[in-house]
């Protein structure tokens, strides 16, 4: 299909640009994690109230997703149940 | 109007609906006119509210050019399509047996035309208020943007046909549109800047107009089969 | 619901319920001291919001392709995801980088192309919920668009000027740190397919219930 074609061309003309990409670099960030031995870290801001607040907000969103996502389906529900009960009574 | 005798049909095709537009573009002018004015409004806007003691701001003229080209192309692709949907002449060409390929085709050369006319006006614009010396490197400018304008243009009249019919269109192409080509402008901005920059270097320059060049390859292929497979119902 | 929900989700709140214990028990890192450990929540959201754009553009290139009312449904819940994962991500980033980095944000490519995406996710539902009649097959043509922005987030970190972490970090993580990674992983990823069934269970049922309407107007 004329698609794929155009779509393979796409890919060859991108991977040719990837070394023209690789040309100009920052300074290396760290590419690894490394475990720590002994050493305090240096205190700069603390931690602590990031790190909570992190695992606050996404434990946080995740169950407001949800409860959100519960409440849409309930109310949802009733009204099928509503209208199905509507149409018993008008007897179809 | 006539379709030239020679080419394929596809090719017979895209040059009608580029004709019909620039027929009725080049009698009322009226798109034309009134996209450059507010591309030329944009640029001014932005260089009075970044002027300190009297001198507009070293590093912004390539960050300028490229927002008021984008504005100014969002309002032309709007008023291109609205166009389209007062008479009706997109279902009709929708209806004609013309592959439907050729008719995004067709409008894609189209806006382009338009945007580069505006541009034609707006980079000298840009170069005089700004002292930018972008016209140092010639050739480089042209493949910077016009790379750029392919881009946003292929996205823009796609999102554009896609909204000739539903609700809130006019606010809606900027939510879709601007999202999906930040990446082109962002492309077409760093690649105008290299060009200002007081060492030149080529391949940085290269490298941003190599860049242009995948997503515009991307962009036109993937809005080529939306187009295909949005409009047919 | 389907009958493997139940335990499914009893499982994942397990399983979240359990993480900070393996979390706390990790290791601390050595440029980074205990904040790095934001990284046990950022990495797997982060993950499951670059998996979600995927699974909108593919579910919308079928709807697109075959018409099928199923592949419009996954492509707007997953789209919620996007904006779900991606919200998540882009808080508990900047959260850890204040730190790290010593800087909220910077304008990366990898950062500005998730950014990006997310945009494209929130554009999406706008215009489902704004776009009136045939914004199903418009918003499937933008979700296209966002799907192939998410191979450039991934490799962006790799290829440009960037103080984010690189793809290298994961392969080579020691055991200490790898083991609440996955286990992290894991459960972010039976938590999207939980969510998705739910998301997809509320479509389904919006759809009979405008059956329902059609039917009693008759």
């Amino acid at each position: 299909m004329a698609a794929v074609r155009a779509a393979c061309v796409a890919l060859a003309i991108i991977g040719s640009g990837a070394p023209a990409a690789i040309a100009a670099q920052p300074p290396e960030p760290q590419d690894e994690f490394r475990p720590v031995g002994n050493n305090p870290a240096p205190e700069q801001i603390p931690a602590a109230p990031l790190l909570i607040g992190a695992y606050i907000v996404v434990l946080g969103g995740l169950f407001a997703y949800v409860v959100s996502l519960s409440r849409r389906l309930g109310a949802v529900r009733h009204d099928v149940e509503r209208l199905e009960g509507e149409l018993k009574r008008r007897g179809r | 109007m006539s379709a030239p005798a020679g080419g394929t049909p596809f090719a017979r095709s895209v040059w009608l609906v580029l004709q019909k537009d620039l027929t009725v573009e080049v009698r009322s002018r009226e798109i034309a006119y009134t996209t450059l004015f507010f591309a030329a409004s944009c640029v001014l806007v932005f260089a009075f509210a970044l002027v300190r003691e009297g001198r507009a701001p070293e590093g912004g003229a390539a960050g300028i050019l490229w927002i008021a080209i984008v504005f100014a192309g969002t309002l032309a692709l709007g008023r291109t399509f609205e166009r389209e949907r007062q008479s009706e002449t997109l279902r009709a060409l929708l209806l004609s047996p013309m592959p439907r390929p050729a008719i995004y085709v067709g409008k894609l050369l189209g806006i382009i035309a338009l945007l580069a006319g505006t541009e034609l006006v707006l980079v000298p614009l840009v170069v005089f208020l700004f002292n930018a010396r972008l016209f140092a490197h010639p050739f480089w400018l042209l493949g910077i943007v016009l790379g750029a304008t392919i881009g946003y243009a292929a996205v823009g009249t796609l999102f554009a046909a896609m909204l000739v019919r539903a609700r809130s269109r006019d606010v809606l192409l900027p939510v879709l549109l601007y999202p999906v080509v930040v990446p082109v402008i962002i492309a077409g901005v760093q690649g105008t800047t290299a060009l200002l920059q007081p060492a030149f270097d080529p391949a940085l320059v290269r490298f941003w107009l190599l860049l242009l060049l995948a997503f515009d390859v991307v962009f036109v292929v993937l809005a080529l089969w939306t187009f295909e497979a949005v409009m047919s119902d | 619901m389907p009958k493997w929900f139940n335990p499914a989700a009893i499982l994942c709140g397990l399983m979240f319920v359990v993480s900070p214990v393996l979390i706390a028990r990790a290791p601390d890192e050595s440029s980074m001291g205990m904040v790095y450990k934001i990284y046990y929540y950022h990495m797997p959201s982060a993950w499951m919001f670059l998996l979600a754009p995927l699974v909108c553009g593919a579910s919308s290139a079928l709807f697109l392709a075959r018409g099928r009312p199923e592949d419009d449904r996954r492509a707007w819940a997953a789209a919620e995801l996007t904006v779900l994962f991606g919200a998540l991500t882009l808080i508990t980033g900047p959260l850890w980088a204040r730190r790290a980095w010593g800087t909220w944000w910077v304008w990366d490519a990898r950062l500005t192309s998730s950014l990006v995406g997310w945009m494209i996710g929130w554009a999406y539902l706008i215009l489902r919920r704004y776009g009136g009649p045939g914004s199903d097959k418009l918003a499937a043509g933008v979700a296209l668009f966002g799907a192939v922005n998410v191979p450039f987030i991934y490799i962006s970190v790799n290829y440009w000027r960037t103080i984010h972490p690189p793809t290298t970090v994961v392969p080579r993580l020691p055991v200490e740190m790898g083991v609440p990674l996955w286990f992290c992983v894991f459960a972010f990823l039976l938590l999207f397919v939980l969510l998705m069934t739910m998301r997809l269970r509320l479509e389904e049922t919006r759809t009979r219930l405008d059956g329902l309407y059609v039917a009693l107007d008759e």
